[in-house]
């Protein structure tokens, strides 16, 4: 780079090191303290109060014999994988339907965005009303006639985390959709040209031209993606309460649920640490194949 | 885009669009009307859409129940002090990051950003420890603290995708003039970054008007803000859905006015400088 290389150098980075304190400062500290506190009383028997008596991984044992903990794994797996795949999908597709001029663009794109400017308190008791058999969808659908008609999602244990999916994906997917727009919007025209030069069918050019290109919008989306899969939390509290009966607990409201109403700190510590792990195992391989490899600055 | 558009085709995509358009925001104006409707028509069989008896009466008995205000001025408090205080903060790490880049800088990024991918019920029980030692636990400032330090990262990082856009040369003249760090980024970088910045502003405020998982942790009657006002009509007291629809209207209102207001704004930053 043409500022690199002055003899001022040293003083400068000196300066830009400063200016970066305060902010490495409060990450490290909060973030990474807490975390390595909530790891280190994991293994300890704190129930109340946090105390120092270790007593190994008992407590990682009877987190994987709880069936709530397992429930709430998989409630989350099912939410992670599918909210991943349809806000891609449905974000895309939408994308690459509306990519031209539309008039009033900027009140277009604001209201696809209101969804995710909402709290997911609000969205959650919006979709909980929705999702009513008795005044939502069904009712609406069984008063147009088709009297059999049942989609009761959030009081069927079965089906009721994908309730709580749709009203997840109601909420980020106007957002993935405007981020997909601006990156279609990115992409030379002469792409498109010479790809209908060659005659290379539509959908080949968006699946092996256009999408390899638009590489940083999806990683953009899938950032945002992740951090909502974490914060499923508020929309359950919301929608369901975990309800009906544990079926749609997630493991955030567990270590709460463990930490501040039962009364056995370790218990949820233990279970924080096990998203911990779940997170890093899903993000170390995935950051070094993205930043790792090359460090180009 | 010019891909052989037929001013047909045209038309019939820019109904396509609003009608998906709408459809996302029907959930919204839903509950806006809803919250104009009596309990029976709210709940009535099949729904009323427009034709019903407007009413303003949810809102007095929202109101009347709690005191809107007070968790309206406590949101506006915790928002705008914590994205203040990011602002501070994050400007002169964005600023090193942008302009004096190392080898390291890049895996900084990474590293502030994967904080946001952390599960928070991970530090919640020490922040909670520290904040009852400190006298933290409901108060505003306490708040404003922990709502600037979850979204700096995205403070940062947005504030860096932003500066990079601006040519280093221009700062490079400033401290040739003998510009102190200080002035230059306070008088040089600042002023032209501020597009970027109100829209970092906006994303943020945002982010922490609406943040639910701390506030109702940390707070209880006095510091909680509007997430908490409408989390506790969740609960259903004998309030039911016109009543509650107020409530939410009540709390989204702000937001949605902002948004509506600063529509450039609000897209650039809510998709993190993208949409340029």
């Amino acid at each position: 780079m043409a500022r690199d290389g002055r003899p001022l150098q040293l003083f400068r980075n000196l300066n830009a090191k400063i200016a970066a304190i305060p902010m490495i400062f409060t990450a490290v500290v909060i973030f990474a303290g807490g975390t390595i506190w909530t790891v280190v009383y994991s293994f300890t028997d704190s129930k109340l109060l946090p105390r120092l008596r270790w007593v190994g991984l008992d407590q990682y044992d009877r987190l994987w014999n709880t069936s709530r903990w397992i429930i709430s794994i998989e409630n989350l797996m099912i939410y992670g994988v599918f909210s991943l795949v349809f806000s891609l999908v449905i974000g895309f597709v939408l994308a690459a339907l509306l990519d031209q001029k539309i008039r009033f663009e900027n009140t277009f794109r604001t209201i696809f965005l209101y969804p995710f400017a909402l709290s997911f308190i609000v969205t959650g008791l919006v979709w909980q009303w929705i999702l009513n058999p008795d005044f939502g969808v069904q009712s609406v659908i069984r008063d147009l006639g088709w009297e059999s008609f049942t989609f009761d999602p959030l009081y069927t244990a079965d089906i009721v985390i994908y309730g709580i999916l749709i009203a997840g994906l109601w909420q980020g997917t106007g957002l993935i959709m405007c981020l997909m727009l601006a990156g279609l919007r990115g992409i030379d025209e002469d792409v498109w040209k010479a790809a209908r030069v060659d005659g290379i069918p539509i959908w080949k050019t968006y699946l092996f031209i256009i999408i390899p290109m638009m590489r940083p919008v999806f990683i953009t989306t899938l950032v945002l993606i992740a951090s909502g899969i974490v914060r499923v939390y508020d929309l359950v509290v919301a929608q369901t309460s975990g309800g009906p009966g544990i079926a749609s607990e997630v493991p955030a409201k567990y270590v709460y649920d463990k930490m501040f109403l039962g009364q056995n700190l370790a218990q949820g510590f233990a279970g924080s640490t096990m998203m911990l792990l779940t997170v890093l195992i899903v993000l170390i391989p995935w950051a070094y194949l993205e930043f790792g490899g090359k460090r180009r600055v | 885009m010019a891909r052989a558009v037929t001013k047909q085709r045209k038309t019939i995509n820019t109904i396509a669009a609003w009608a998906v358009g709408l459809l996302i925001f029907f959930p919204i104006l839903w509950t806006i009307l809803t919250s104009f409707k009596t309990e029976a028509q709210a709940i009535s069989d099949p729904p009323v859409f427009l034709f019903f008896d407007w009413t303003l009466e949810n809102y007095g008995v929202v109101q009347e129940r709690s005191d809107y205000m007070r968790f309206l001025w406590n949101s506006v408090i915790i928002a705008g002090g914590s994205t203040l205080l990011g602002i501070i903060v994050a400007v002169p790490a964005a600023w090193s990051m942008a302009f004096v880049p190392s080898k390291r800088t890049k895996d900084i990024l990474l590293w502030m950003l994967s904080t946001k991918m952390l599960p928070a019920v991970g530090v919640l029980y020490p922040i909670y420890l520290i904040f009852i030692s400190l006298g933290l636990l409901d108060t505003r400032i306490g708040l404003v603290v922990v709502m600037m330090l979850i979204n700096l990262p995205i403070i940062v990082w947005m504030l860096y995708t932003y500066f990079r856009e601006i040519p280093g040369e221009i700062l490079e003249a400033a401290r040739m003039d003998g510009a102190s760090l200080k002035n230059e980024i306070l008088y040089v970088l600042t002023p032209m970054a501020v597009p970027g910045i109100a829209s970092t502003i906006l994303l943020n405020f945002i982010l922490a008007w609406n943040e639910a998982f701390w506030t109702l942790n940390l707070t209880a009657a006095k510091a909680a803000p509007l997430t908490a006002f409408i989390a506790s009509y969740s609960s259903p007291e004998g309030l039911f859905y016109a009543k509650l629809s107020a409530a939410s209207t009540m709390a989204i209102a702000p937001i949605l006015i902002l948004g509506w207001f600063s529509q450039k704004q609000l897209v650039r930053g809510l998709t993190f400088g993208a949409v340029k």
